[in-house]
């Protein structure tokens, strides 16, 4: 059968046009009162960071008062080779990985679980974002005492029904405390992230997939899992760029103990600059935690990709 | 043998008491090509997802062949189904989507290839099968669309408007493209259309329903020639059959100053029916204009000029008029000989070509 | 034909359907709602934990095993409101709702210039804001305290409610970034061609099709703001002292009073809650924004 030669059966698609640019004073009629709202806001945001650039670059001690001067990148030096310095990173990429990765998992299951219709759907929507509600400093005094407490705890008493017995977590197992509390909080958030990509997939694209011969762990593989790709992406981004700065939880619960063992950037600087008053120092390490961030998010961006490449 | 039989089924709107489709029969022969056309509205395209397993079947039976299939789920139906979207993969290329359901089916990686590869050159898409849909223009996407379908071999073949989204010109190529496809797969095939054009066309058979009822299953050539009431016959037939209401005095129809003398059947179709009205219907191509004295005084409104034919559009010199603006005839005429807005004409309709209908329950009467 | 009424007949048939089908709801759905209700409870319990706990006596807060059943009391209540609880809640609202309204008034202009007005390079924009967020809050607290100092800004709710902005201003810029992009062009250059000039299309048109987008904004901002505890007590003492500096105080060296400080967290808590319980709509909107791209 042959098809007719319409105009664009096996024609190459044209170039896009070009975006057809408003003519420069209509432009700035337009964009001109935008600018100082701009700039403002960006002015703000950049006046922390701004800052601490500008105290990174300074050796200056708060016990030893005008000690104030300008010592280039001596500051990050001393930062880069401090071992603890190095320890608190991989901490941090410790815990950024396994808080992410959990929460994700679990986000994605309870967000297929929330996707189907079943009774008192929307009551255990609403409990399932509290933990993401609570103020995380309240929180982490909650798990603290309440729960992780090696004789009152409640963890330790469902245990204790297996035949568990005490265990002290804050102080045996301290990484995975904190990452126990993390993926409690930050689950809800990744769960809402996908649940909206659920919810967002054409219901006729579904169909096809069933008329196909699909069966439901075949579609989910196959066509929701692609579409869940930019939604997990986002969600990833976002929440490993909190997950880093976490430090309410570190601060209550370990003090980034035993020792060092739970000690990650955000508490490393904490130290720098409230027990050490190292300025400074202090400064610095959170200028390289910026760039550590935006590393991490990179990293894992490029690996949730590689996980979802077709097959031929 | 891929018959497909709509047993008496029915679906009612979900949390309702109103049926989407109301007690459907048809029997489709193998091979048929079998075109529901109705209103939006009238459950064409709800009958059509109850037989693809997609919508749940209140009442009565749909069988496939022999099985019956009414409790099955779309995957173990053997059917393939061409939605009004498209519904392509968006993340796969058109190879894939032409295969995924050849690898649902477990089919050897060779023999996919191979029917993709066949298919893709009967549609003559295989330029495209590397690429992505949203790479692909909209009648490139459709063909995807049928490719993925006829890629299955399936028994049968459901298609929810396929031509909707294209062009009209597209739409008119694509049109017998489609039909002649069919021909040669010999593959049953139901398909739904609000377009009555393309129904008449494409079509071994037409069903028309509306609001969930079938009003009439038969070839278009039936259809437009006996409509069994009043609906199919305005819904079949472009421009739409004139049909209005006329007093009846002594067995014929009185249309303005002129009686129309009505069959025998029909006489004693309205006797029994018990009225002194009948609902008259007679297609524009169906009256010719005459002179003084051998038809009805017809005032000329509006005179559409298409090139090949010319419609004239009146109002009937001597007859009620329910709505004062309305032209309440059409007919068609000589394009070089146009009469003028505002001047009187004289028409009739050709003896044996008008159609009776009950005013009370719009069936054919005789 | 209209039915003003639907035949009985047709009633009768329906409701035959209904009976037919109603009867078989899927096994598995039942298995979902069990484990979504098992799951929802796990993860609701540390906070209805928290929430009972401050209506025990001192004594039944922490035991072995834990006390299930008690007496409610409001005794812990008494105490914090005693203490005069008051202060702290305005401050934290002040701080919170200030910064939310400064940050929706600042992040729209800036939001509409990266998004529809498109500035010129506006991805880089977008990322150099972003980038500012990931710096975490110590390190910037002694830089920010130095200076708070120097202008006299220690102790004040205005000062923290300026480093609340700061602080939400990046994400408020792309959640609203994200609401405006899926503005339909078209209902935008309507305006245009009716007339309307920039300001008049960012009022009568825009915002009220991207209100919910902004309240979704709004809500998130808020909750972070409440929520934020570094700032908080390290930028204040007792004038501007916020909720968090209250609940901190309940630390002391006299050891942990977990009733109490249960009771005070509920009420830290509660507000945001609350909030987060009635706007749930929103809250999903706002999480999940330029998601759809």
């Amino acid at each position: 059968m042959a098809v007719e030669s319409e105009v664009w059966v096996g024609a190459a698609p044209r170039r896009r046009p070009e975006p057809k640019r408003l003519p420069t004073r209509e432009r700035w009629v337009r964009r001109g009162p935008l600018l100082p709202a701009l700039i403002f806001a960006i002015v703000l945001t950049q006046l922390p960071f701004l800052f601490t650039l500008y105290y990174s670059v300074r050796e200056r001690n708060l016990l030893r008062p005008g000690s104030d001067r300008f010592v280039g990148l001596k500051n990050y030096g001393k930062v880069a080779t401090d071992d603890l310095f190095r320890n608190a990173v991989f901490n941090t990429i410790k815990l950024t990985v396994s808080a992410v990765l959990l929460s994700m998992l679990l986000g994605v299951a309870l967000a297929v679980v929330l996707d189907k219709k079943f009774l008192g759907r929307g009551i255990v929507r609403t409990l399932l974002i509290t933990p993401f509600l609570v103020m995380p400093a309240a929180a982490a005094l909650l798990w603290k005492t309440s729960i992780f407490n090696p004789v009152f705890g409640l963890l330790n008493w469902v245990l204790s029904l297996f035949g568990v017995s005490n265990v002290d977590w804050v102080n045996r197992f301290p990484m995975p405390s904190i990452v126990m509390v993390l993926t409690w909080q930050w689950t809800p958030f990744m769960m809402l992230i996908v649940l909206a990509g659920l919810q967002s997939q054409s219901p006729e694209i579904l169909e096809a997939a069933k008329v196909d011969g699909a069966t439901a762990w075949a579609t989910f593989r196959r066509i929701t899992l692609p579409h869940l790709r930019q939604f997990i992406e986002l969600a990833v981004l976002l929440g490993s760029i909190f997950i880093v700065q976490t430090f309410d939880s570190i601060f209550m619960i370990t003090q980034g103990g035993p020792g060092q063992a739970t000690t990650n950037l955000p508490y490393f600087i904490y130290q720098k600059a409230f027990r050490a008053f190292d300025v400074g120092e202090a400064a610095a390490a959170g200028v390289i935690v910026v760039a550590a961030t935006i590393i991490i998010a990179t990293f894992a961006l490029r690996v949730i990709s590689g996980l979802f490449q077709e097959e031929a | 043998m891929a018959t497909v039989t709509y047993d008496e089924a029915s679906r009612f709107y979900p949390g309702s008491d109103i049926p989407a489709v109301d007690r459907l029969s048809i029997d489709v022969a193998d091979a048929e090509f079998l075109v529901l056309v109705g209103p939006s509205g009238s459950g064409k395209s709800t009958a059509l997802r109850m037989l693809a397993g997609l919508e749940d079947v209140d009442e009565g039976r749909i069988r496939i062949g022999e099985r019956d299939v009414t409790s099955l789920p779309p995957r173990d139906r053997d059917i393939a189904m061409v939605f009004q979207s498209y519904a392509l993969y968006p993340h796969m290329t058109v190879a894939q989507n032409m295969g995924f359901a050849l690898e649902q089916a477990k089919v050897p990686k060779d023999q996919r290839a191979k029917r993709i590869r066949d298919a893709a050159k009967i549609l003559d898409i295989e330029p495209f099968l590397d690429r992505k849909p949203k790479a692909l223009s909209g009648g490139q996407r459709q063909r995807v669309a049928m490719g993925r379908a006829i890629v299955r071999e399936p028994q049968v073949f459901l298609m929810d408007e396929p031509l909707s989204n294209l062009d009209a010109k597209l739409r008119v190529s694509t049109r017998s493209q489609i039909a002649a496809l069919q021909k040669r797969l010999a593959v049953t095939t139901v398909y739904v259309t609000h377009d009555q054009v393309e129904a008449m066309t494409m079509g071994d058979r037409v069903a028309v329903l509306r609001d969930g009822m079938l009003q009439q299953c038969a070839t278009p050539l039936e259809l437009y020639q006996r409509p069994a009431n009043a609906f199919v016959a305005g819904f079949i037939g472009s421009p739409a059959m004139n049909i209005r209401e006329f007093p009846v005095v002594d067995g014929k129809a009185r249309i303005g100053e002129v009686d129309l003398p009505l069959s025998r059947e029909e006489v004693q179709a309205l006797a029994r029916d018990g009225g002194d009205r009948v609902l008259l219907g007679f297609r524009p191509e169906s009256v010719d204009l005459v002179s003084r004295g051998e038809g009805f005084a017809v005032e000329v409104r509006l005179v559409e000029e298409l090139g090949a034919d010319a419609y004239l559009h009146g109002k009937i010199v001597g007859a009620e008029h329910a709505e004062a603006d309305v032209a309440d005839i059409v007919t068609r005429v000589d394009p070089a000989r146009t009469p003028g807005i505002g001047s009187i004409v004289y028409l009739r309709v050709r003896p044996g070509k008008e159609h009776a209908f009950s005013p009370k329950t719009g069936l054919r009467l005789g | 034909m209209a039915v003003a009424t639907t035949p009985p007949i047709t009633a009768e048939r329906a409701a035959a359907a209904r009976r037919r089908r109603g009867g078989k709801v899927s096994g598995g759905t039942v298995a979902i709602g069990i484990v979504a209700w098992v799951v929802g409870l796990l993860f609701f319990s540390p906070v209805l934990w928290m929430f009972l706990t401050g209506f025990k006596q001192e004594s039944q807060a922490s035991t072995d095993p834990p006390t299930f059943f008690f007496t409610p009391t409001l005794d812990q209540y008494r105490a914090i409101f005693d203490r005069d609880f008051a202060p702290y809640f305005i401050n934290s609202a002040t701080a919170s709702i200030v910064s939310v309204v400064l940050v929706i008034i600042l992040a729209t202009p800036a939001a509409y210039a990266l998004s529809i007005a498109r500035v010129a390079k506006w991805r880089d924009g977008l990322f150099f804001f972003m980038s500012t967020r990931m710096m975490p809050a110590v390190a910037s607290i002694l830089p920010l305290y130095i200076i708070a100092k120097n202008i006299r800004m220690l102790d004040n709710i205005w000062f923290l409610s300026l480093v609340y902005t700061a602080m939400n201003l990046p994400i408020a810029v792309w959640m609203i970034r994200s609401f405006l992009i899926e503005l339909p062009k078209e209902v935008l250059e309507a305006a245009r061609v009716d007339g309307a000039k920039l300001f008049t299309e960012m009022r009568r048109v825009i915002l009220p099709m991207i209100a919910p987008g902004l309240a979704a904004t709004a809500l998130i901002c808020f909750i972070f703001a409440w929520n934020e505890f570094f700032f908080a007590v390290s930028l204040t003492a007792t004038k501007a002292a916020t909720v968090p500096v209250f609940l901190v105080g309940f630390i002391t060296s006299e050891g942990l009073f977990w009733a109490r400080l249960s009771a005070a967290s509920t009420m830290a808590v509660l507000p945001v809650i609350i909030a987060g319980w009635i706007a749930q709509k929103w809250l999903v909107r706002g999480l999940s924004l330029g998601a759809v791209k």
